[in-house]
């Protein structure tokens, strides 16, 4: 028959379907933006007082974090299931449990970054007449925030992939159409929309180093200065 | 109204939003629903599971209930184990289902993993069975309609040259050991592993839970590693794959019959019986396989295949 189309032949590349499916294709990586953005905003607002907690000491810290990544370990189709009964159908179940998957790679990045802020640099600070609460925001976060950052570009590549599992209860973004064009065999859905999803975590990173780049410009700065230096140094001790 | 203004009414409201999702847990306006009268007669979400078939009756169940003037929507889930405690709730109203696939789910949430068949390959009975454990659950059970999607076995077609397999009794007579790609819960079932060795005393080796008609469960029995796979008399694939069904001769296979369930409180009015009961007397099985192979085979959109039949049958205005 003439009217054998790619679809109905079932190939992997078809334009057909990006053009007869793009209504769905749109909805469903909105869809998944809308999922992972949320998870990973409401996980960043979550981590940093668990980051702050953990931060005062070791009574704190070995709960927070321990609780954290025993959450991280927790199956994702088992995770999703037993939030069913509290969330029932909903985007808010879907989100709750990424919350939940990005809190250990949020919390412990926040922490390293603040951990890493010198002691002088506090002290000068303090010496300077900051209280507790603009020590924190003027001084430490924006220290920690090269740390902070590389946590939340993690926590979001790896939110982007989790996403999909979201199709088990119809709010899987792209992963819903993952899961039926692999439940029926469908090639053509199947690789547009992985290599959406793929695209979705590529341009989702990039956007996030390019924030990083712009909020903390020292960053490089420094870095020039210390790759040079790094240069130097091995010459320096072959020669000694 | 300045923007500044404008961006935190939009905050707050946003943030009043997540709150009632994360609070609702689907207890969402009951008295909108119901087919009790009313210019517009409220929401209805219809729930089905993530297989062709499911989706094409939700559509079709979709369809005829916004042309009968309620706000319907489709919402597609994995399986039962999560359709069903939703539509019990009310976060679900309506689910296209199987008789006696429903009975048994039923049956066993009720009286545990080793309770006695409640379905059988009469529907009659089967229906009486499943509106005695449905009633207590919340949920009302409409009449079933002609239309039968059976659980049904397939092999490949070396396989069953090779053995010079038919029938279901062929294969327990070749004595062959079988490895059945389906559900886990095809272990457990009775229309499945357990009744498949007592029933036809065929060698059942183990499951491979690669899911119910699933491609991977296809391809695995095509490709050698597994020899049946349970799958549907509605499948419209099985050709793709080189497999051919096995009669099932001793009706081990339950009354399959699709019903509409609703859920009693929400969806439990005349409106929505009347129209979910013209489409059900009009559906066939033939109609069904017809529809599954236009989605599966043609990669045609369920709802447009939905809408097309609907249109033929006169079932729909628009």
């Amino acid at each position: 028959m003439s009217e054998r189309n790619c679809l109905v032949a079932n190939d992997w590349v078809c334009g057909e379907y990006v053009r007869t499916r793009s209504h769905e294709l749109i909805d469903a990586t909105v869809q998944h933006i809308g999922i992972t953005a949320a998870s990973v905003a409401i996980g960043v607002l979550i981590s940093l007082p668990l980051a702050l907690l953990a931060r005062r000491g070791r009574a704190f810290a070995g709960p927070v974090l321990g609780v954290t990544t025993v959450l991280y370990s927790i199956p994702s189709l088992a995770m999703f299931s037993l939030l069913l009964p509290l969330f029932g159908l909903s985007a808010a179940l879907v989100i709750t449990g990424l919350v939940l998957y990005s809190l250990t790679i949020l919390v412990r990045n926040t922490l390293a970054g603040l951990q890493a802020v010198p002691e002088e640099v506090k002290e000068a600070a303090r010496g300077m007449g900051y209280g507790p609460l603009r020590l924190l925001w003027e001084v430490e976060l924006p220290l920690a925030l090269p740390a902070l950052l590389a946590g939340v570009r993690i926590a979001t590549v790896s939110t982007v992939a989790l996403t999909t599992v979201g199709s088990i209860v119809d709010y899987g973004g792209l992963g819903t159409l993952i899961v039926d064009g692999l439940d029926s065999d469908f090639k053509a859905q199947v690789l547009t929309a992985s290599v959406l999803c793929v695209a979705l975590a590529v341009a989702a990173d990039l956007l996030l180093l390019g924030l990083q780049r712009r909020l903390t410009p020292w960053t490089r700065a420094g870095a020039g200065e210390s790759r040079i230096r790094g240069r130097r140094r091995p010459v320096a001790g072959s020669a000694a | 109204m300045n923007s500044r203004t404008r961006r935190a009414a939009l905050a707050a409201v946003t943030v009043a939003a997540l709150t009632a999702g994360l609070a609702a847990c689907g207890g969402d306006s009951l008295e909108n629903k119901g087919g009790s009268g009313g210019g517009g007669k409220g929401k209805v979400v219809v729930g089905a599971a993530s297989f062709t078939e499911a989706k094409v009756l939700g559509e079709l169940y979709r369809q005829v209930l916004d042309d009968a003037g309620y706000d319907a929507s489709v919402k597609t889930v994995k399986n039962r184990e999560i359709y069903e405690p939703q539509l019990a709730k009310g976060a679900i109203d309506v689910v296209p289902e199987y008789a006696a696939t429903l009975a048994e789910f039923l049956n066993l949430k009720k009286n545990g993993a080793d309770a006695k068949p409640v379905a059988s390959s009469d529907v009659g009975a089967t229906v009486t069975a499943l509106r005695k454990l449905a009633g207590p659950e919340g949920l009302k059970v409409l009449p079933p309609g002609d239309a039968v999607d059976q659980n049904a076995f397939a092999v490949s077609k070396d396989f069953a040259g090779k053995y010079n397999l038919k029938t279901l009794s062929d294969l327990g007579r070749s004595g062959q050991k079988v490895t059945i790609a389906a559900g886990d819960e095809c272990e457990k079932r009775p229309f499945c592993a357990p009744g498949l060795e007592k029933k036809y005393g065929i060698k059942v080796k183990g499951i491979d839970p690669k899911g119910v008609g699933t491609t991977q469960s296809k391809q695995a029995v095509k490709n050698g590693q597994d020899q049946l796979v349970l799958t549907t008399t509605t499948d419209a694939t099985l050709k793709n794959f080189g497999l051919v069904l096995l009669k099932d001769d001793k009706k081990l296979q339950n009354a399959d019959n699709v019903i509409p369930v609703v859920n009693a409180k929400d969806a439990g009015g005349k409106g929505i019986a009347d129209a979910l009961g013209k489409l059900t007397r009009t559906l066939t099985t033939a109609d069904l396989v017809e529809m599954n192979r236009k989605v599966d085979a043609e990669r045609q959109k369920e709802a447009d295949v939905a809408k097309e039949y609907l249109r033929s049958k006169g079932l729909i205005k628009k």
